[in-house]
């Protein structure tokens, strides 16, 4: 008889599955400590779906064939002096921002799947977590690397791991990680299988990569191309996971709202960053901020939650105000780092007429009301010598750890302020989405490392500026300040100007 | 200029025209490939060609390997077909789907019944054959003076195999339809081909099996559930056929004599439309209301068939969500239109 030739499914199961075994020296709940705390309910670990087929053999044969093509790039583009195609050395703010601010994710990602895969009592999303844990660090060292050619020649990047543990703003996007790790396993997965990886990710890379696409930087493409075929197995994971947890047990619907709130809040607002990349920092423009909200979080968003909706899942709490906030966010956060300029890693420029023609015809609604007439005030002061500084030391958001300068919903001109009284003390908070996540699990806020506070009690190197930035490993007047005057615009005029007189000879 | 593909491990072959990708045929077709990206970039939709030359269009080379190309690995959405192709994608194989040839039928109109006022009961005598099908599947009518074809459900079970017997509900403005109200005789000569379709009663489940069924939706619950019955089926099995009022009702004496006959069936016609009808002392709302009072919303357990209009399942399927019956478990005739295929979709759900 013919033996009938297997589905892939089958031959994978048959590759994965059935190598786990019941511990009997040691308890099953003391090996897998840490997935039942947080009150999901799992029946049947064999109702698990992997959400793509691939064995660690072919893994490394494809990660490997991605890595050759990759170095050959960057290769190319680093003896054709690739630095110099770019569209301006203002977008060599952007590669800075990535590297400080997303890199260093990329490493905690890796991290954190490790965590999540091995304390997971399935086998199913152990292999499947175990994969991109390992992704995670390859994008990790391959976006440093990229990035590291541009280190040769501009400010700002070499200390980009130091920076990330220091620096005031990139307390943002790593304490939202470090929320994540200090998850169990579980509101891990949604945090950021889910929430990030699958709802918001292509807010994140999209923008960057297309942006890298745009302005002639074609080493970041690549490692984005590279990325993005990685992407595809993360996304389906998120996928799966929230699956499986509704469908595990109804008790998981609640639990699994309050994260999937939560974490779209949260990632709501590190995107933040990207929204401002995208608006201000780009020398050719992509799409505004408001526009790729509409698209990855509005449409694509809004098909994925009409379908979750039928398991009970809503769409997340405060969505409608951080659609109403895709008008004003890049605009309020670019304003507060020219205010802080000294204190940024990266520089700074007010936008210029054509860009300020650019974001009033993106923003009809709001830019020419609220924000042209605050960059046209700071354009004129600094051309009477009055270059506008802030020098107080902002009050952070207890949660998101952002200076508190959002302004309420349905009023831009009102700051925001929310504020909850816990053990004798105040916290303050940015909007409602922080403080509710900061009055569901105070004990674990009431400890973040808020780069303000740790200031003030004197954990960063000194009272002063120059204190603080040498402890940030900050280079004062190279890595921080205006773009004009920089020793970034000097080289870049300098090759600009000779260049073609150099070709000519 | 066209081409035909056999998708593996389905056995299913689709026509793709000359530059139609390969993803875009097999969904029009309504056959789900996974897929994420739509235009070569993540890999998702990575197939194997197992016979026949493609052209791998724009697939990122971080998507598709140059070892894939190799192997004879492509991306359903960026691959054209250069000549027949034999692809085998990363799909279930349905142990219950049979691979039936479908054939053409010279077929005689013997019998027209109104079953309502706007929908009639049309059997087709096949002239010198008989039609081999699955119960649920569904065949293609050529009228005569009507452009294409037109799909309508089998409602005959299997075994009556020398006859097709069709439920056709007048469209306002529809060409096939009003021929099929308005011009077809008894006697008439009509070409049928088929059968078509992937909506077939999952027997290796056993288990409880739940047809919800819309209008003429009941057609293949028909087929199925007089099959199943003739087989001594033992387990519970329950129809819930949905109409407006009692005027569009059919198949109320016959389906409440199986119901007497077999204990293990269950019969519920529901009206959405009972108001001022004080004879009606049965279901009263929407399908998925009467499904939800039977069971007391929980629907764990049993295999669901939903047959309909789109809106109508579409309230079933959250219905049995709420109720904690999952896509596994829930198969629905669904028609991909153009419309469908272009529509922006969550990657949620698979066949539903």
């Amino acid at each position: 008889m013919a033996v009938k030739k297997m589905g892939l499914k089958q031959k994978y199961a048959h590759l994965t599955r059935g190598l786990d075994w019941e511990t009997s020296y040691q308890k099953m709940d003391d090996v897998f400590p840490y997935d039942q705390f947080e009150g999901i309910k799992i029946t049947d670990w064999s109702k698990w779906e992997d959400p793509f087929r691939l064995t660690m053999d072919s893994y490394w044969k494809f990660q490997a064939e991605k890595e050759r093509k990759l170095y050959a790039v960057i290769d190319a583009f680093a003896q054709n002096n690739g630095q110099l195609n770019v569209s301006d050395a203002r977008y060599i703010n952007v590669l800075k921002l990535f590297l400080t601010g997303v890199s260093p994710l990329e490493y905690q990602a890796h991290r954190g799947f490790a965590f999540t895969g091995r304390h997971m009592r399935g086998v199913g999303p152990r292999i499947a977590a175990q994969m991109q844990s390992l992704d995670e660090l390859r994008h990790f060292q391959t976006q440093a690397h990229t990035i590291s050619h541009y280190n040769k020649f501009f400010d700002g990047i070499a200390e980009f791991q130091h920076m990330h543990d220091r620096v005031w703003y990139l307390s943002v996007p790593k304490s939202f990680f470090d929320d994540a790790r200090a998850s169990g396993p579980f509101e891990f997965m949604i945090a950021i299988g889910f929430a990030f990886e699958y709802v918001l990710t292509n807010l994140l890379f999209v923008p960057f990569m297309s942006g890298a696409a745009y302005n002639g930087d074609m080493s970041t493409v690549t490692f984005g191309f590279s990325a993005q075929s990685d992407e595809s197995r993360h996304m389906t994971l998120g996928i799966e996971v929230i699956k499986f947890l509704l469908e595990q047990h109804p008790d998981n619907l609640p639990i699994v709202q309050k994260w999937v709130d939560k974490w779209f809040w949260r990632g709501f607002k590190v995107l933040g960053l990207v929204a401002m990349m995208m608006d201000y920092m780009l020398p050719k423009k992509v799409m505004s901020w408001k526009e790729a909200w509409e698209i990855y979080f509005t449409e694509a968003g809004g098909s994925l939650f009409t379908d979750l909706e039928r398991y009970g899942l809503k769409v997340p709490k405060y969505a409608d105000v951080a659609t109403e906030m895709a008008e004003h966010i890049s605009h309020q956060n670019w304003a507060v780092f020219y205010q802080y300029t000294h204190a940024a890693a990266f520089h700074t420029w007010t936008p210029d007429k054509e860009h300020l023609d650019w974001l009033s015809e993106k923003y009809p609604n709001t830019f020419d009301k609220y924000y042209r007439p605050r960059w046209e005030m700071w354009a004129k002061m600094d051309e009477e010598g009055k270059r506008f500084y802030n020098m107080a030391l902002p009050q952070l958001c207890q949660t998101c750890q952002i200076p508190m300068a959002y302004t309420e919903p349905g009023d831009p001109t009102q700051i925001s302020f929310r504020c909850t009284e816990w053990n004798g003390e105040m916290y303050h908070f940015c909007s409602d989405g922080c403080k509710d996540i900061f009055d569901d699990e105070p004990e674990k806020y009431a400890q973040s490392w808020l780069p303000v506070h740790q200031i003030f009690q004197g954990n960063c190197g000194g009272p002063t500026v120059p204190d603080v930035l040498n402890w940030y490993r900050l280079n004062a007047g190279a890595d921080n300040m205006d773009y004009v005057g920089s020793p970034d615009e000097q080289i870049w005029n300098s090759w600009k100007g000779k260049a073609p007189a150099e070709a000519a000879e | 200029m066209t081409y035909t593909l056999t998708i593996e491990p389905l056995g299913e072959e689709i026509e793709v025209e000359e530059g139609q990708t390969v993803l875009d045929a097999a969904l029009r077709a309504g056959i789900y490939l996974p897929h994420a990206c739509g235009h070569g970039l993540c890999g998702t939709c990575k197939v194997d060609v197992l016979d026949g030359e493609v052209d791998h269009g724009d697939a990122s080379p971080f998507a598709l390997m140059d070892f894939e190309r190799d192997e004879g690995k492509t991306l359903a959405c960026e691959c054209r077909l250069q000549s027949d192709v034999t692809i085998e994608a990363d799909i279930d194989e349905d142990e219950d789907a049979r691979r039936i040839k479908v054939k053409d039928f010279d077929c005689e109109v013997a019998e027209i019944t109104n079953l309502t006022h706007d929908v009639k009961g049309i059997t087709f005598k096949i002239n010198g054959d008989t039609i081999d099908f699955q119960a649920g599947q569904y065949v293609n009518v050529t009228l005569p003076g009507v452009d294409g074809t037109r799909a309508f459900s089998i409602a005959n079970p299997p075994s009556e195999n020398d006859k097709i017997e069709l439920q056709v509900r007048l469209v306002k403005g529809g060409k096939g339809t009003t021929y099929i109200h308005e011009n077809l005789k008894l006697g008439d000569k009509i070409k049928i081909s088929g059968p078509y379709g992937r909506f077939i009663t999952r027997k290796s489940r056993g288990g409880a099996k739940l047809f919800l069924a819309g209008g003429t939706g009941v057609s293949s619950p028909r087929s199925m559930i007089l099959e199943l019955l003739g087989e001594g089926y033992s387990e519970p099995i329950t129809l819930i056929h949905g109409v407006r009022t009692r005027n569009d009702l059919y198949g109320f004496d016959e389906f409440t004599a199986l119901a007497s006959k077999h204990p293990n069936f269950t019969y519920i016609p529901a009206l959405s439309d009972a108001d001022g009808d004080g004879e009606w002392s049965g279901s009263k709302g929407f399908v998925h209301d009467a499904a939800k009072e039977h069971f007391g919303g929980i629907f764990a357990g049993q295999t669901a068939y939903l047959c309909g209009p789109p809106p109508m399942i579409d309230a079933c399927i959250t219905a049995l969500m709420r109720g904690r019956l999952f896509e596994r478990d829930i198969f629905t005739e669904k028609f991909l239109t153009q419309n469908d295929a272009a529509q922006t979709k969550s990657p949620l759900f698979k066949r539903i």
